[in-house]
């Protein structure tokens, strides 16, 4: 009883202290396998360098998609690189947790007096994900000079709240993925699916229709990884309802697979492996 | 003898490929989702492009270039690299190198079993579906047997470019760094996300002499009748670049494992 009165009354202080513990524990061991960090980075580098060739490729042959032109195109390539960086960076960790439960090292994190999600997803930081943010900066910018969006105060808080918006809905997915492994054996293939299906975060939503846009705007949101965030600086006479409402689907869709999440963990409790 | 043990390897993995049927069932359902999303965005593509062939290819061909290629894909994806780097850790890997058959040649017929099931249970629905979709635009003929020599040939192709890179493995602890420059270089260049047909002129020569194409495009091509193969002197020249990618991939990796092999450090096991 007085552990749980505790473990509440602990906030946001007290967690980013302890996550800027256990990150610089990671950073260190990360150090120790130089070679292995170096080859990731440039993997990382390799593998943007490679979707901006595939996107190249395809704009020399068709010039518009349904309306957007190369720079808006550009625009939401660089939009939705900045927000899967988070879920690069920081919940990287959700791909182990699969190997954690099944191998039963999962326990180690139910015994510790703080909030379980917290201490598993705080656990990895992924470095090389900043290739990417950079990346993503570097395309954003380019782009945003070429529509010629002016840059105001504005614009630039409503560019941060919407990329944060955004990056919660691939976050959402990925936890939602990563906790099948608590009812499913070996279901690291959920979670390969999920992760392939942000390549298409890239193209603007409207290319889609009838039930699958529905699909992939309200149970598979990759719809919102992108396009309607991005709609707040690229479309402002025209800004859909969707993108108001996407800060509060985002922290919906968040909570959902938080809470799924430790349902999952529940579960596996009870199991007592 | 050696053809009775390849066959036992086989046979065990057909079993234990079978035993994950939900995964199997899940990847599927999966693939279908996401070939949705390739037909979308391609559909738009096109509809926006305003004419019927952009480089010699239909909206049609481009769709079951693209949806036959993810096919290929799910069927010839090994995971060679993340098993050996984990064998590696265990120490499992002294295991196998002191079973009495080569290690490469047990690598490749204990993955055969799954190609056997994936072609089956994956890419023969897809290809189906693919068939009755476009209402015959696959040309049926002789060019079906072309495709399974060329995709028998793919697979070789496949396994030892993916043997080549997991031998870098015992050198280096980056698996996941290697493997993904791998998947990167070999998915663009081998025409599996976006078809060699739409290369700049320049880029697609220099490509033309890869081995990648030999993974997916040149498997495709010969399927589709395109590029000339369906004269006997184009089929000729892709499939004897086929061939020839395989010897020398074969040999390459042959040497350069043998070679690496005997540097193997592994920490306990």
């Amino acid at each position: 009883m007085g552990r749980t009165e505790k473990r509440r009354r602990r906030g946001l202080k007290f967690y980013l202290s302890i996550y800027r513990k256990i990150l610089v524990q990671d950073l260190k061991s990360k150090m120790s396998y130089r070679a292995d960090f170096v080859i990731s980075t440039f993997g990382m580098i390799m593998v943007n360098l490679s979707g901006f060739i595939t996107f190249m490729i395809l704009f020399k042959n068709f010039p518009t998609i349904n309306g957007w032109d190369y720079y808006h195109m550009l625009f939401l390539y660089g939009f939705s690189l900045v927000a899967l960086t988070p879920v690069q960076c920081f919940f990287d960790n959700n791909w182990s947790l699969r190997y954690a439960v099944e191998s039963g090292d999962f326990i180690k994190y139910c015994f510790r007096p703080i909030n379980v999600f917290f201490y598993f997803i705080s656990e990895v930081f992924d470095v090389k994900g900043l290739g990417q943010l950079a990346f993503g900066i570097g395309t954003l910018v380019f782009a945003w000079s070429h529509i010629g969006i002016p840059v105001t105060f504005m614009a630039i808080v409503k560019l941060i709240v919407f990329l944060f918006t955004a990056s919660l809905f691939m976050i959402a997915i990925m936890n939602a993925a990563a906790a099948t492994c608590f009812w499913i054996r070996g279901s690291g293939y959920v979670m390969v699916i999920m992760f392939r299906f942000k390549d298409f975060a890239k193209y603007p939503t409207n290319i889609f229709s009838g039930i699958f846009r529905i699909l992939f705007t309200f149970i598979i949101p990759i719809a919102f990884v992108a396009y309607y965030p991005s709609l707040i600086l690229l479309e402002p006479d025209n800004i859909p309802v969707l993108t108001y409402l996407s800060p509060l689907i985002g922290l919906l869709f968040f909570f959902l697979s938080y809470k799924f999440w430790l349902l999952g963990v529940k579960r596996y409790d009870f199991t007592g492996s | 003898m050696t053809l009775r043990r390849c066959i036992a390897l086989t046979r065990a993995g057909i079993t234990e490929s079978l035993q994950f049927r939900l995964g199997t069932a899940v990847t599927l359902f999966g693939n279908l989702i996401y070939l949705v999303l390739v037909y979308f965005l391609w559909k738009s593509i096109y509809a926006s492009s305003g004419v019927e062939v952009v480089n010699g290819m239909s909206f049609t061909d481009t769709m079951i270039y693209l949806i036959l290629a993810t096919a290929l894909f799910n069927f010839l994806e090994m995971f060679i690299v993340w098993d050996m780097s984990r064998s590696i850790q265990s120490g499992k890997i002294i295991l196998d190198l002191l079973k009495p058959m080569k290690y490469k040649r047990y690598m490749f017929w204990s993955y055969s079993g799954s190609h056997v099931v994936l072609f089956l249970l994956s890419f023969l629905p897809t290809f189906v579906v693919v068939m009755i979709v476009t209402h015959g635009a696959i040309p049926m003929g002789l060019n079906l047997l072309y495709f399974v020599i060329s995709t028998v040939l793919a697979l070789i192709v496949n396994f030892n470019i993916e043997m080549s890179v997991a031998t870098i493995c015992l050198y280096t602890e980056s698996t996941w760094g290697i493997n993904i420059v791998k998947e990167t270089i070999v998915l663009l260049l081998s025409g599996a996300s976006i078809p060699l047909a739409f290369f700049p002129e320049t880029f697609r020569k220099i490509v033309q002499f890869l081995p990648f194409r030999a993974v997916y495009d040149i498997p495709l091509t010969v399927l589709l009748r395109k590029n000339g193969s369906d004269t006997p002197r184009g089929l000729l020249t892709l499939l004897g670049l086929q061939l020839g990618w395989a010897v020398v991939l074969t040999i390459l990796s042959t040497l350069f494992w043998n070679h690496s092999v005997k540097k193997i450090t592994v920490n306990g096991g």
